[in-house]
């Protein structure tokens, strides 16, 4: 009975989603509010069908309904509680569900922010409905989540073990927000073509949607990263497998356009290229949508195969042809002459970040789709990976920190050089002098030196920005605490700006950190032998099994000393599940500031005899975490309203 | 002792129960794998440059994992081509020579990273290319836009405009 619901509320939803965007549209058209009205009822009731959907399917998991197959093949009776409701969304259909509820909510918000609006509002919500439409509709054919199950079995098939992460509801739900979130950015711009009005009322509109989309976007990879280091066991962060590169090229995108979309606020300039962005932006969030489902890439994230690698490729041939077409039309309106007074401008620092951003998206995206082009034109696989993708987007990655130091301060419009000097002759001596110390302190890896000096020198220039704003504060009398508060809030989006630079500055210094200093080595030790490491001691003390609701481990126990200290205890294990070939690793870790430990159980005795483990030292890899707090700070700060606004 | 035969029949019950004979092909040769370290570190060459060992692993494929190098992959496939790279390396191959055997029983899917040449580099010359092109236009339009117009001069010093600026954004 409960699939039947869900199925019948999934059609009622098609059917208001489309009627929805046909009112709207018409609305729209004939002026007439009784329709738009109507439309945004339409909306309502589309947010509350996909969301009962969603309950209905929880509840079909929390039941054990394995009569429905996506039930069937995700849980079995002894899944957990908490990984039954995260199974959820934890395969194609459900997350194709999770996806359609968010889009649904972004929807409703926007109908309460914005209803009223005569403008672009009808349009953009035509466009949002459309596009859960789709969303609806996949789920009816190539991918339904009620679809039953005959003969129901007795026992369901189990969950990916890897799933089994606290990580399931937080990446997957984060990475989600950012995608799903620059269809509003998307939906207004779509509006602004369709209308005409294609000025700067979408761009103001939709900044603060652009920066929620990219900062859950952000949020996403991020502990996707995590996720990746302390659940897959091979010690790193990020393997540029193809779907996170998808996920990445519209993190790129969406960074270009957050700053040039500051061009356009400010000098009405660059109309085209914002459109082109948010166009390719959300083009990318299909594409990449089409990459994890369609199962045309090997990828550790991709679920399934079927037609619905044919669903999304039409619709992201219509969504481009539809918003690119729209662009055609309106080309007149859209390249306005630009003007600027000087070639040393902060516009032409914008320009160049757009440049480099633009061409690490293009690069990706080039890198991930080569090995199909190769298969199809030469018949030959090849491998695309991590060592072409470090390489080549180590320039472009540099050029951007470095942009990233010169682009806040200098001038809009044009630069004197004594503003120039004035604002950059501190931060480049500091730059400098970071070399030359990290040179002689023995820091011997080019990339490494150039990497932090450049870090340091992006991170002085909002130093030195921060403590001028700071010390003008302070003359008019008001304390220290608050005229920094003071300073961060009258100038937010600045300020916010800064942090989250100030994040990824973080970022880089983990990234850069953990590839230049890291070790490892991998032993095979008798009981009682011990490998030394970077200045540990790591004993091998013995094994032990254990059998857990889901699976069996294998654990061995390890000392970990270093010089006198007492030994801290570390078990790394391995997991035996039914339904996976290959037992997964448990891996243990210490983090640290500098270092991280980090053991990976290899091959073991039967008798517990001998075990191989692989033993890494991470270095400043929690950096990489700390960032994406400092970011989480920064684009609150970005976020709260803006009180010059007012 | 006898605590460890209890851990070894733990360990078959739980594992072995399920076989992992049958369920990995490898999982026989690890074991005399295993036991073949165990019986002394001496019968492993000691000559062989771990270093080197961990460079030629960067660069190839695990067989069986998605997108991971043989040297990050946890997989035991992984761990024994590790050991077949050290083998090789001991028996006094070179490094290149190493990656070439592999080539050569996996093909080129195993390189992590295109070979540079042919039709391959099309892939290494993207993103000069895209750099390239992204320059060139902006160069175009910054001379475009930057061309002097006819407008009356402006009065106001550039620099002085900046402090003005720069001292308004500073009021509290």
């Amino acid at each position: 009975m409960i699939p039947e619901l869900g199925q019948g509320a999934l059609v009622v939803g098609i059917v208001l989603a489309v009627y929805g965007a046909i009112a709207a549209a018409a609305g729209a058209q004939t002026g007439r509010p009784a329709l738009i009205e109507s439309a945004q009822r339409a909306a309502l009731a589309v947010f509350a069908l996909v969301t009962a959907c969603f309950l209905l399917l929880a509840y079909a998991f929390l039941t054990f309904d394995f009569s429905v197959r996506y039930v069937a093949h995700q849980t079995t009776l002894s899944t957990p509680f908490y990984y039954r409701v995260t199974a959820v969304w934890g395969a194609l259909e459900g997350s194709i569900l999770l996806w359609a509820w968010m889009l649904a909510l972004y929807t409703l918000i926007v109908v309460l922010r914005h209803r009223g609006e005569r403008d672009l509002y009808p349009w953009a919500l035509s466009v949002m409905l459309g596009i859960i439409a789709f969303f609806l509709l996949v789920m009816t054919l190539p991918a339904p989540p009620f679809e039953r199950l005959t003969p129901v079995p007795a026992d369901g098939r189990g969950l990916n073990p890897l799933l089994e992460d606290t990580g399931m509801i937080t990446h997957p739900v984060a990475l989600y927000l950012g995608f799903t979130g620059f269809t509003v950015p998307f939906a207004f711009a779509m509006a602004a073509l369709v209308t005409g009005r294609v000025g700067d009322a979408w761009i103001t509109t939709t900044r603060r949607w652009t920066i929620v989309a990219w900062y859950f976007l952000s949020l996403g990879l991020l502990i996707g990263g995590w996720w990746s280091y302390h659940v897959l066991g091979w010690g790193g962060y990020w393997a540029w497998d193809p779907v996170e590169n998808a996920a990445f090229m519209p993190w790129l995108t969406g960074t270009a356009l957050l700053h040039s979309a500051m061009i356009q606020e400010r000098r009405r300039m660059l109309k085209l290229w914002n459109i082109s962005l948010v166009i390719l932006t959300f083009g990318l969030t299909i594409f990449g949508t089409f990459l994890t489902r369609s199962g045309v890439i090997a990828s550790v994230h991709a679920f399934s195969q079927g037609s619905i690698g044919a669903f999304f490729l039409a619709f992201l041939g219509l969504v481009l042809l539809v918003a690119f077409g729209g662009l055609a039309w309106r080309w007149d309106r859209l390249t306005a002459q630009g003007e600027l007074d000087s070639i040393l401008s902060r516009e032409s620092a914008f320009l160049l970040n757009n440049v480099f951003l633009v061409a690490a998206a293009f690069t990706v995206f080039f890198g991930t789709v080569f090995p199909l082009l190769s298969e199809a034109i030469r018949g030959v696989k090849v491998s695309v990976g991590a060592p072409f993708f470090n390489q080549v987007n180590v320039p472009l990655f540099l050029s951007l920190i470095f942009l990233m130091g010169v682009g806040p301060l200098i001038a809009w419009r044009r630069a004197s050089i004594d503003n120039l000097k004035r604002n950059f002759l501190g931060p480049v001596a500091i730059g400098l002098v970071a070399a030359a110390v990290l040179h002689l302190v023995g820091v011997r890896s080019t990339l490494a030196v150039l990497t932090l000096a450049l870090a340091l020198f992006a991170a002085a220039t909002i130093a030195l920005d921060v403590l001028r704003g700071t010390r003008a504060r302070l003359r008019t009398g008001a304390g220290l605490a608050r005229a920094v508060t003071g300073l961060l809030l009258r100038h937010n989006r600045r300020y916010g700006g800064f942090v989250i630079h100030l994040g990824i500055l973080l970022v880089a210094l983990g990234v850069t950190g953990s590839q230049a200093w890291s070790v490892q080595t991998e032993a095979t030790l008798k009981r009682g032998q011990a490998v030394e490491v970077a200045g540990y001691r790591f004993r091998f003390e013995g094994l032990s099994a254990t059998q857990e609701s889901t699976h069996a481990r294998v654990v061995g126990t390890f000392a970990v000393s270093r010089g006198g200290g007492a030994p801290i205890v570390m078990r790394p294990s391995k997991k035996f599940y039914r339904q996976e070939q290959a037992p997964i690793a448990g891996v243990d870790y210490r983090m640290g500031l500098t270092e991280d430990l980090y053991l990976v159980l290899g091959d073991f005795a039967r008798d517990g005899s001998a075990a191989t483990v692989k033993v890494l030292v991470n270095r400043l890899v929690s950096w990489i975490w700390i960032g994406g707090l400092v970011l989480t700070l920064g684009a609150l700060l970005a976020i709260v309203p803006d009180d010059r606004a007012a | 002792m006898r605590r460890a035969g209890l851990l070894a029949l733990a360990l078959a019950v739980l594992v072995g129960g399920r076989s992992v004979e049958a369920r990995a092909p490898e999982a026989p040769r690890l074991a005399t794998g295993v036991a073949a370290a165990a019986t002394g570190p001496a019968n492993a060459a000691p000559t062989v440059d771990e270093e080197t060992v961990r460079r030629v692993a960067a660069q190839l494929r695990c067989v069986v994992c998605q997108n991971l190098s043989v040297l990050d992959s946890p997989s035991e496939m992984a761990a024994q081509m590790r050991a077949i790279i050290r083998e090789r390396l001991a028996a006094g191959e070179a490094p290149e020579q190493v990656v070439q055997y592999f080539v050569a029983k996996y093909g080129e899917w195993i390189l992590l990273s295109p070979r540079e040449h042919g039709f391959n580099l099309l892939v290494w010359a993207a993103p000069v290319v895209s750099v390239l092109v992204g320059l060139a236009v902006v160069a175009v339009l910054l001379r475009r836009w930057t061309r002097p117009r006819a407008r009356p001069a402006t009065p106001i010093d550039p620099a002085l405009r900046e402090r003005i600026r720069r001292e308004l954004d500073s009021l509290p």
